[in-house]
This record gives structure tokens, sequence and C-alpha cells, in this order.
């Protein structure tokens, strides 16, 4: 039985493999050279050696997007895992114990799918509604809500609480979907475990901490990745909210930001470039870190 | 497992505990759905209402204006057949192609088997971005920018790692039991990829490709960057119509109703299904 395995690999790798070595291995390869160049998108490549990174280095533009990703990368996960962990914890558990059975909240169901709501809505719609939402003038709907007498809160046009905001609308669109993983998690915690521990005189507090948690891990530790991975981009965001795109006065630059206008505004490709290679290799630190850090044995 | 916590007794309910899940429970779920609540208000609401300072929470005179402004502004059409195109495209290329590498990596050891697992992981973590100008220089070498194959493919690549993740995580819940017991009944391999595991991998089949709908239906980075206006999706114009045109509330809203219309109705007959989908790959992990 052991002969014909390898056209069968050969033949179901051929196609991806190939597609990621153009797509992807030979783009990323391209990007690394463009970095050691002055290429402005047209014309003549000239090399020009670590120009590029030196540039960056003296950037303060690069160091202060790089904190603002710093920010995003360390409060994005931390905001979103606690609160939907807390919700799905109570979509699931919150209700109670009846007749020996914990359940859910009433409505859990249709809270799963409200929840899951922004998770349809595009990223781009998200953002140009939330531009609504925190409007700086009274036609916005936080300061529509406001008393009359209130001055105008700012929001995206204040450079102390712009990226605040950006970081609320990622939250915002990121844990629904958070909240169905996790209840899809508890809900295969089995029954008999809840209940063992609740006749032990556990609280729900103990419970949480003592059994949901520990058994989530791995999944809590997926997400993780992925929501650094949305901290690193957060591209789409302030594209579209931000004052002056990453403004006011670079107060929501990030690193794709910058990448962008470097390639499609200032024509500095070889710039843009050694950004991208920058990014690249922190996202991929990041991912290393993470699934190092947080590994951990089952319970 | 829990320990014996000293002095902790209760078993059952505790009322206040319930009232607070509760109230935030709705608490929550209204600030989740009030935008979305809010764009389906600006969509009805005539212009002179959008523009009112004092926001209303109800459209006093419910307009279908905005609607037909959006659909017949010249690009919109053409756009949204654009967009079902690639689409379409890229999540039935991503389905095929993800399944048979899905199955390679699942059921057999092979040498390299580790490293493609972790490329097809780390290209989940590059930002594309960064690779938008190699993209479009190698697309436009061999004219493929202008064109809707050109981004399916793209997307398409975008997809893969996502769908080969999740389908290994199904097809490695399927006991190899069944392969051998097929086998010996005297299935050759390929019957048993196809008249077993496909099958049987059907729900993450349905999942994926309800990811790969969404993220090829909103993507507009891409997009923008390959080809020209004619050659836009839904998403990618609506956002060229907003700088374009200023802040038309109204019609922005009404076209960002209709090009979440797909995505809602494929999520709505799908959404019993959606989370063991999503969770199958990751929590198989």
């Amino acid at each position: 039985m052991r002969h014909g395995k390898y056209p069968f690999i050969i033949g179901f790798l051929a196609v991806p493999v190939a597609l990621y070595a153009v797509f992807v291995v030979a783009a990323y390869v391209q990007t690394f050279q463009l970095a050691f160049t002055s290429w402005s998108g047209f014309g003549v490549i000239k090399y020009v050696g670590f120009e590029n990174f030196e540039k960056l280095w003296n950037d303060d533009l690069f160091w202060k997007s790089l904190r603002h990703n710093g920010f995003l990368l360390l409060l994005l996960p931390i905001a979103t895992i606690a609160i939907a962990l807390v919700f799905a914890f109570l979509l699931n558990v919150g209700g109670g114990t009846k007749g020996g059975m914990t359940r859910g909240v009433r409505g859990s169901k249709l809270y799963r799918v409200i929840f899951f709501f922004p998770q349809l809505m595009a990223l781009a719609i998200v953002a140009v509604i939330f531009g609504r939402v925190f409007s700086s003038d009274k036609s916005g709907m936080l300061n529509g809500l406001f008393p009359d007498s209130w001055q105008p809160w700012l929001f995206l046009a204040d450079d102390r609480w712009a990226l605040t905001c950006i970081l609320v609308v990622l939250v915002w669109q990121a844990v629904g979907f958070y909240v169905v993983l996790f209840s899809a998690g508890m809900g295969s915690i089995g029954e008999e475990i809840y209940e063992a521990a609740a006749l032990d005189g556990a609280t729900k507090v103990t419970l949480f901490f003592r059994i949901t948690l520990p058994l989530l891990w791995n999944t809590i530790q997926t997400g993780w990745v992925y929501l650094g991975i949305a901290a690193f981009d957060a591209f789409a965001l302030v594209n579209i909210m931000t004052v002056d795109r990453g403004g006011p006065d670079g107060a929501t630059s990030v690193l794709a930001m910058m990448i962008y206008r470097n390639t499609f505004e200032y024509s500095q490709v070889g710039y843009a470039s050694a950004l991208g290679v920058v990014l690249f290799f922190l996202t991929l630190t990041f991912a290393a870190l993470t699934l190092r850090v947080t590994r951990r044995d089952a319970v | 497992m829990a320990r014996h916590d000293d002095g902790v007794v209760t078993v059952g309910r505790s009322r206040i505990g319930t009232v607070f899940a509760n109230t935030g429970g709705i608490l929550f779920g209204l600030v989740m759905i009030f935008p979305v609540y809010w764009v389906l208000n600006t969509a009805f609401k005539p212009d002179a209402e959008v523009r009112s300072f004092t926001p209303t929470f109800w459209p006093e005179n419910p307009t279908l204006d905005n609607f037909r402004s959006a659909l017949g502004e010249q690009h919109f059409l053409p756009s949204m057949v654009n967009g079902l195109v690639i689409t379409a495209m890229a999540v039935a290329a991503a389905l095929v192609v993800g399944f048979l590498a899905a199955l390679a990596i699942a059921r057999f050891a092979f040498y390299g088997r580790k490293a493609i697992i972790l490329v097809v992981l780390a290209v989940q973590l590059v930002p594309f971005l960064a690779l938008l100008i190699p993209l479009f220089l190698m697309l436009q070498g061999v004219n493929l920018t202008n064109t809707l194959v050109g981004v399916a493919l793209v997307y398409l690549v975008l997809l893969l790692p996502y769908t080969v993740w999740t389908l290994r995580g199904f097809i490695s819940g399927i006991p190899r039991e069944l392969d051998e017991a097929a086998m010996i009944d005297g299935c050759t391999r390929a019957q048993v990829f196809w008249r077993i595991i496909l099958p049987l991998t059907g729900p993450g089949l349905v999942a994926t490709s309800v990811y790969g709908f969404i993220q090829a239906w909103n993507e507009f980075i891409i997009i923008n960057t390959l080809n020209d206006p004619n050659h836009q999706n839904l998403m990618a114009w609506l956002l060229y119509n907003q700088t374009e045109r200023g802040t038309a509330w109204g019609p922005l809203m009404a076209g960002a109703i209709i090009t979440s219309i797909p995505v809602v109705v494929f999520f709505l007959i799908i959404q019993r299904n959606i989370a063991t989908g999503l969770t199958a790959g990751a929590v198989k992990g």
C-alpha cells in the first residue's frame, strides 16, 4: 500500500506550492530587493545600500508609528479577549443552575447572532460608520447624545485620543467573533465537569478561572495571534477614519499606513519596501514569541 | 479541576448574578447592534434629515431615494458583477486547491510536511500590504492587471492558508479506520478521498467558503491597486465613490446595505454551522 503515495502528495501540493512560490516568496524577495534601492516606482532602479534603513532609523514618524502599533498590539488582544471571555461565559454559564444543569442567560442564541453581525460588515463600512459616530461636531452621534451645553468632544481630531478611538472600533469589530468562538469552546467543555465542580462548592468565579480558562487556553492562544496580526495591520480603519490619514499630526500613523503613503503618494517605493521588510520581521517575531510564551500544558 | 474552597457552598442560582448577567448581555448587545441600526436609519432618510444637526432615531419621511441614487451610479452594477465573479472564482479555486492540500497534509507522512505547515501558517501572518508593488509588477508582466482573473489569483493566495488549515482540522477528525476499511473493501485511495473524506468534510467546506466569501467580497485595497475603475468590486467602488463626492451619507449607507446583503444572506443560510466550522480548525490545531 505504501507505493503510490508520492504521486498523490506531489499532485495535491503542486498547485499551492507553486502559488506560494510565485505570489508570496518571489514577491517578498522582490520587496527585500527594492528595500535597497531608491526606486520611485518609475524609471531606473538604483541600489543605495542601507540608506533606506538609515533614513528609517532617523525618521520620527517611523518610531511614532511603531509605538502606535505596539499600543494596539498590547491592548487590542487584551481588551478583546477579556470582554469576549466574560460575555461568552455569561451566555453559556451565566444563567445559573436549574435542575442541576448549568445554563446560559435567556436569549443566548439571539445574542450569538447579534454579536456576529459586526463580523459581517466590511471593515471599510465599519470605518465609515464610526467616522460618523466620532464626528467632532454636533452632527456626530456621540456628540449629538451629549447635552447641548457641552463643548463637542474632538475624538479623532484630538491627537491624545484619536488612537484610542481606533482601538475602540477594532475591539468592537473583533469582539463578537471571539464571543462566538469562545462560546463554541465552552460548549465543548463537558457539562459534568461544571456539575462536579458546582457540587464541590465552586462559585462562578472559581468555575471561570479554574475550569473554563484553562480548558480554553488553546483557543485563546490562537485568538491572540490573530488579534495581534490585526493590530499590526489596522490600515483600513486608519486610512478611512482618521484626520489626514494617520493624523492629526501623525497621532494615528501605523506602519502599514506609512507603507501605503510612501508607495502611492510620495513615490518612495524603495523606502516603503524597507518598511515592509521591518514589518515582516516584526510580525514573524511576534507570532513566534506568542506561540512560545503562551505554550502551556493542557489540563 | 476545582478543589474544595473553604466556606463556599452555593450550588443554586443567585438571583442578583442572573439579573446582572442579563443586563450586561442586553447592554452589550445594544452597543454591538447600534451602528448596524444607524446604517439602516440613515439609508432610509431623505437628504434633509440626514444633514440635520439634531439626529433623529427614526426616518420621519422614509424614502428609497438613496437606494435609487446608489443603484443609478454608472459603476454600481458592473462593480457588483465584477465582485461576484472574482469572489466565485477565488472561493471555488480555494476550496479545490485547499481541500487537496489539506488531504496531503492530513493523510500522508512525508519529508517536508512540517515545513509546509509552517509556511502556510507564516503566510497568514505576513502583512500583504508590503507585497502590493511586487504583485502589481508581476501581474503587469503577464498582462493580468485590469483583469478579474488577476485579482482572483491574488485572493486565492490570501484565502488558501485559512482554507488549508481549517480543512486539515476537519480531515484529521475523520478516523483513519474508515479509510482502511474502505480500502479493504476494494476502494482505491482516490476513491477513498472522493467517496468518504470529501462528503465527511462537508461542514468544513461550508465554513471555509463563508470565510472566503466574506474576505474576497469585502477586500478593496488590492483590487484598487491592481485594477482601473472599470474593474473594481463593490467595496472599492463604495469607498472611491465616497471620497469622490464628499459625504453623501444617504446613498453611501444605502450602498453599504446593498454591499452587505450577499454576505448577510450567506451567513443566515449557514448560521447554524458557523461556530462548529470556525472552531474545528482552531481547536484541533
